[in-house]
């Protein structure tokens, strides 16, 4: 979730009103975000604003706009004026296949120092960090207007054909070699794993301004404190979200004071001014309002309540949308915002008055009633992660994979998949307790997951060891046997193969004709593997195919 | 405790010793007068020390004990005075030998002390041969100090030995395994003023009883019994019973809560499809907490299986809102993306699978209790896994206003507070969407959950038709952390028998 940093003070500078940290963290509310922190000595603001769909709050400029129609410095949407310009921006067709999408605009007049800057490349960066998925979506570029001469040329070549000396570095390098090479060329590499050609940017003296999405040139991507204008771009695969970007960096600059100025986009059939200020509207009524809030408001005091959050609203509720706005798909994105205008704190609560019958499948219950009995013969109950790994499930129970779930993006080979069965958990468990004193005796009632075919089933199990110098078949035989009989189901036990016990001591346990558990003495093997040297017998039951057998009358 | 009840409770060993303590005595001083053993004076000494009635006290002492040689002395003579009896004139060392029955070893010993004390001369013939000289006659005459000293009853404080003890002493020590020396603790006890007290008030220390056996009960012999007194605030061995794992239990107590709340419980696979997961609550595909990071996937299967009409309805309703008023995500659903396998990542996705069954009930109310699954390394704050608890309430008519009356419930029932705090917050399925604080009478405003209310375009698809669902989810764990007053999130799912033995029922 995105976290911006800022000044307090230029939080009171752009507001034009003083703040305490107190209000501020209550300001944040409006916007969904929280406050993160605040640093007195250097005067730092740290806010987490959570909602993928706002962007434009993550910049102070965008709070403090928030912050303005909420204080009531601004009534509906904020102004903003973008000047016609000359500007050109000529697309080439060969981006097409590789990332065919550009949006600009320039602005100037305004002297930037380092702070400006900083603020500026946060907002960059999580523009296209957070919302643009990494640069996939929307990459941003900042450029150094008085070194460009347009108009502008956005094209794709081939990898090799290109030289120039990105940010960072002192060499000219190929497109290939940045993306071999430099850091950030590594990192970015995936968004163009596919391509033939590579974007370019390049202005009509054929002096390379950028690498999208990947680098800006060091010539003329390069802003310097002391600087006065300045050419914003931003490519993309979709125009929509290169359009709300754009849109929230002008607006950015406007509040800072620049002066904004348009870009004409020639594609090959069709010219796109931006900045473009799409102003979407959306129609509310009374009626919405009122079942979505459980508020009776006049169409006034609507009005006000939004306009207080930056909409514009005209009569019968004609509701026009600010255009670094692109969240608002229902009215009830709308109607969210009244609410938030009005205070969430005013809200009267009303209790929930329908009757209904709470309960839980008789499962639960079965499963619960299985517990409890072993509890009553004084067995510990253990829980584990349901996260294990193929040592553990089968390595060490001596047995092969029967069929586990694994995970391809696990993030420790110790988590790396689905438990497939629950003895091992417990095997595990008493190899962790070698210090403590015997005997050891616990289960532990859980879900297990089997990969079958085509198909994945969960099932509930139950384990069950004993560990202790006369641990035995009967001991453990007179669990399953005290379980069954007090659940009265009728059972039979017979000879199988387990490579997890020792040959001849382990029985299937059978009822309905149905195999519902193993029961036996743990191999020494099993027990050599996990480093426990003292006998252990133990059972592993499925409830869920018990369940279906019996437990549903 | 009056005297006499205090009395009441002494076991026959505090009794026996007690009759024999009038002045500070070692243990075996008060076993040869009592008649008990000394392990029986040691537990009865050390009972009533606990009792107050005697003060115990270590010295350590340097004692002589004989050793094995010299138990054998004592009981036979020193081995140079066999020998001397048989001393003659020229007798032949071999002859002393067979008739003392001494070994080569000790005839070498004799010869040396003997000579020393000039009783015999030494003559070497073909072997050697002794004569007995006027000294030795005198030293068989009487008992040297080595012998008088040997005849005392060990063991012997070393600090009380005479001067002429101690001169055998160390004439004794130089010879192999005769006595030895050693440090000892040696334990006194004395009637403290208050057993002095007790000892004199006259109190009877009668006959008692530890044990009610069933031949008692049977004959009725109990009736002129008196059985011993407890004191029954001792401290006894520790003992453990099987029990719950603690956050099962909490999960158990919550689930009992939410049943008596009128919840039903739902239930999901933990192998679920992206649909169920995330498209079904109208999370757009391309949404950042749907990236790569965000979910474990599965290597095999890779797809699950889906209903076909209804991922069409979802479909339709991210990309262009149909169905609802709303405009939609405006992008192009993926069919193949829906239907990949990943972990659940929230138990939201059992509140989906709800409103789409054929089970659900309206009005309804509905909690899961989930274990979820995301990408993350674990440390005190991560666990493998986790659990959610989710829900819905669906029925007619249904505002923000319910959603708060909700809210406030769960603050009651689950933090034990009524002071709530609602904000606003982001959640990709609610409309509103708020998050819950709630004053904790111990740990100040916490966070409890988020909630919001469905949004039409979640519900629609899922449902076939538009209704108010008020949708909420608590941080279980963090809540059972509080509640079992854990830090490390891993100590949930604790595998240290030590922890779980001793962790508290609450």
């Amino acid at each position: 979730m995105p976290t911006i940093k800022f000044s307090l003070k230029d939080l009171q500078n752009l507001v034009g009103k003083k703040l305490e940290i107190d209000e501020v963290s209550k300001l944040v509310e409006y916007g969904k975000g929280e406050l993160e922190g605040y640093d007195k000595d250097s005067d730092e603001v740290s806010v987490e604003f959570g909602d993928t769909n706002l962007p434009y709050l993550w910049s102070i400029e965008g709070f403090a706009r928030l912050v303005n129609g909420v204080l009531g410095g601004c009534k509906g949407i904020p102004k903003i004026e973008i000047k016609k310009s000359d500007y050109k921006l000529i697309v080439d067709e060969s981006v097409k296949y590789v990332r065919p999408y550009i949006a600009a605009f320039v602005a100037k007049g305004h002297k930037v120092d380092d702070y400006l800057i900083k603020q500026m490349i946060q907002l960059q960066e999580k523009l296209c960090e957070s919302y643009g998925r990494r640069r996939l979506k929307v990459a941003i570029g900042v450029y150094s207007y008085d070194k460009i001469k347009f108009p502008v040329h956005y094209k794709a070549t081939s990898p090799e054909s290109v030289k120039f000396i990105p940010l960072e570095f002192k060499k000219e390098m190929t497109q290939q070699e940045i993306l071999e090479e430099h850091p950030t060329g590594k990192e970015y590499a995936w968004i163009l794993k596919d391509a033939k050609k590579y974007p370019i940017l390049v202005d009509s003296a054929d002096s390379v301004l950028s690498f999208p999405p990947i680098i800006n040139s060091n010539l003329t991507g390069r802003v310097v404190s002391g600087e006065e204008h300045l050419f914003v771009e931003c490519t993309g695969i979709e125009l929509e979200p290169l359009l709300l970007a754009m849109n929230i960096m002008a607006y950015a600059f406007y509040d800072r004071g620049f002066e904004i100025y348009s870009v004409d986009v020639k594609y090959e059939n069709k010219k796109i001014t931006t900045p473009l200020l799409f102003n979407d509207k959306i129609k509310i009524t009374l009626e919405q309002v009122k079942s979505l809030l459980g508020l009776e408001l006049k169409n006034s005091e609507i009005k006000m309540l939004l306009e207080k959050m930056g909409y514009d609203v005209g009569s019968d509720l004609n509701v026009k949308i600010p255009s670094y706005r692109k969240d608002i798909l229902h009215p009830n994105d709308v109607i969210e915002d009244i609410g938030i205008a009005y205070g969430y704190d005013k809200f009267d609560e009303i209790p929930l008055t329908s009757y209904t019958v709470g309960e839980t499948s008789l499962l639960v219950k079965f499963r619960n009633n299985i517990r409890e009995m072993l509890i009553g013969l004084g067995f510990q109950e253990v829980l584990s992660p349901i996260l294990s790994n193929k040592a553990v499930l089968y390595d060490k129970m001596n047995i092969p994979d029967f069929g586990t779930i694994e995970l391809t993006n696990f993030m420790s080979e110790t988590y790396s998949c689905v438990r497939s069965w629950l003895l091992p958990m417990l095997i595990d468990f008493l190899s962790k307790n070698k210090h403590f004193e015997y005997p050891q005796r616990v289960f532990e009632q859980g879900l297990v997951t089997v990969h079958k075919g085509d198909s994945v089933v969960d099932y509930e199990r139950i384990a069950v060891v004993s560990a202790n110098d006369k641990a035995d078949y009967t001991e453990i035989r007179q669990v399953i046997d005290y379980l069954f009989r007090m659940l009265d189901v009728s059972y039979s036990v017979e000879d199988c193969e387990h490579d997890s016990f020792i040959p001849g001591r382990v029985g299937r346990v059978i009822v309905n004709g149905k195999k519902v558990a193993y029961i036996g003495e743990i191999s020494p093997k099993v027990l050599n593997n996990n480093g426990i040297e003292v006998p252990v017998v133990g059972l592993e039951l499925n409830i869920s195919e018990l369940f279906e057998i019996v437990g549903k009358n | 405790m009056d005297e006499e009840r205090l009395a009441q409770t002494l076991h026959n060993y505090e009794r026996k010793v007690l009759s024999v303590l009038d002045k500070e005595s070692t243990v075996s001083e008060i076993s040869s007068k009592s008649g008990l053993k000394d392990i029986e004076v040691m537990r009865g000494l050390q009972w009533l020390e606990n009792k107050g009635i005697v003060k115990l006290r270590e010295d350590v002492k340097e004692i002589v004990e004989l050793d094995s040689n010299g138990e054998k002395y004592r009981e036979g003579g020193l081995p140079e005075r066999r020998f001397l009896k048989f001393v003659k004139k020229d007798t032949p060392v071999s002859e002393i030998l067979k008739e003392a029955k001494l070994s080569n070893e000790e005839v070498s010993v004799c010869l040396g002390v003997l000579k020393g004390k000039a009783a015999i001369a030494i003559r070497k013939d073909k072997e050697l041969m002794v004569s007995i000289l006027p000294q030795g006659e005198k030293i068989l005459q009487k008992e040297s100090l080595e012998e008088l000293f040997l005849k005392k009853k060990f063991p012997i404080l070393l600090s009380e030995l005479t001067d002429e003890d101690k001169f055998a002493l160390d004439s004794l020590r130089k010879r192999k395994n005769i006595v030895k020396v050693e440090t000892r603790k040696i334990r006194k006890a004395e009637l403290t003023e208050f057993g002095r007290k007790l000892s004199k008030s006259g109190i009877k220390f009668e006959e008692t009883y530890d044990r009610l056996t069933p031949a008692m009960v049977r004959d009725g012999s109990w009736a002129n019994k008196k059985f011993r007194r407890y004191d029954v605030k001792i401290n006894v061995p520790l003992v453990f019973g099987g029990k719950k794992q603690h956050y099962a239990r909490f999960l158990d107590d919550v689930r009992g809560k939410f049943i008596s709340l009128g919840f039903s419980e739902m239930f999901g696979p933990i192998v679920e499809t992206e649909f169920w997961d995330m498209d079904a609550l109208f999370m757009p595909q391309f949404h950042s907490a749907r990236d790569i990071h965000a979910a474990y996937y599965v290597k095999e299967p890779k797809y699950g299986k889906l209903d076909n009409y209804i991922v069409e309805r979802v479909k339709e309703s991210h990309e262009i809102g149909k169905g609802t008023i709303s405009k939609g995500w405006q992008y192009k659903f993926d069919v193949n993306k829906t239907k990949q396998l990943i972990l659940r990542t929230q138990g939201t996705a059992l509140s989906a699978r709800m409103l789409a069954s054929k089970e659900l009930k309206i009005p309804g109310k509905y909690f899961g209790i989930a274990r979820c699954f995301r990408p993350d390394v674990v440390d005190a704050t991560h666990s493998a896994d986790f659990n959610q608890v989710e829900g819905i309430v669906i029925e007619e008519g249904l505002n923000f206003r319910h959603l708060k009356g909700l809210l406030k419930m769960f603050a009651e029932e689950f933090a034990e507070t009524d002071q709530i705090k609602i904000t606003p917050a982001y959640f990709p399925f609610t409309e509103p969407s708020a998050e819950l604080h709630a004053k904790h009478p111990e740990l100040g405003w916490i966070e409890l959950g988020g909630s919001g209310i469905f949004r039409p375009e979640l519900v629609k698809p899922l449902l076939g038709r538009e209704i108010s669902v008020l949708a909420w989810g608590l941080g279980i764990d963090r809540l059972a952390m509080f509640k079992l007053g854990i830090k490390d999130i891993r100590e949930l799912f604790s595998h240290n028998l030590d922890f779980l033995k001793d962790v508290k029922v609450v």
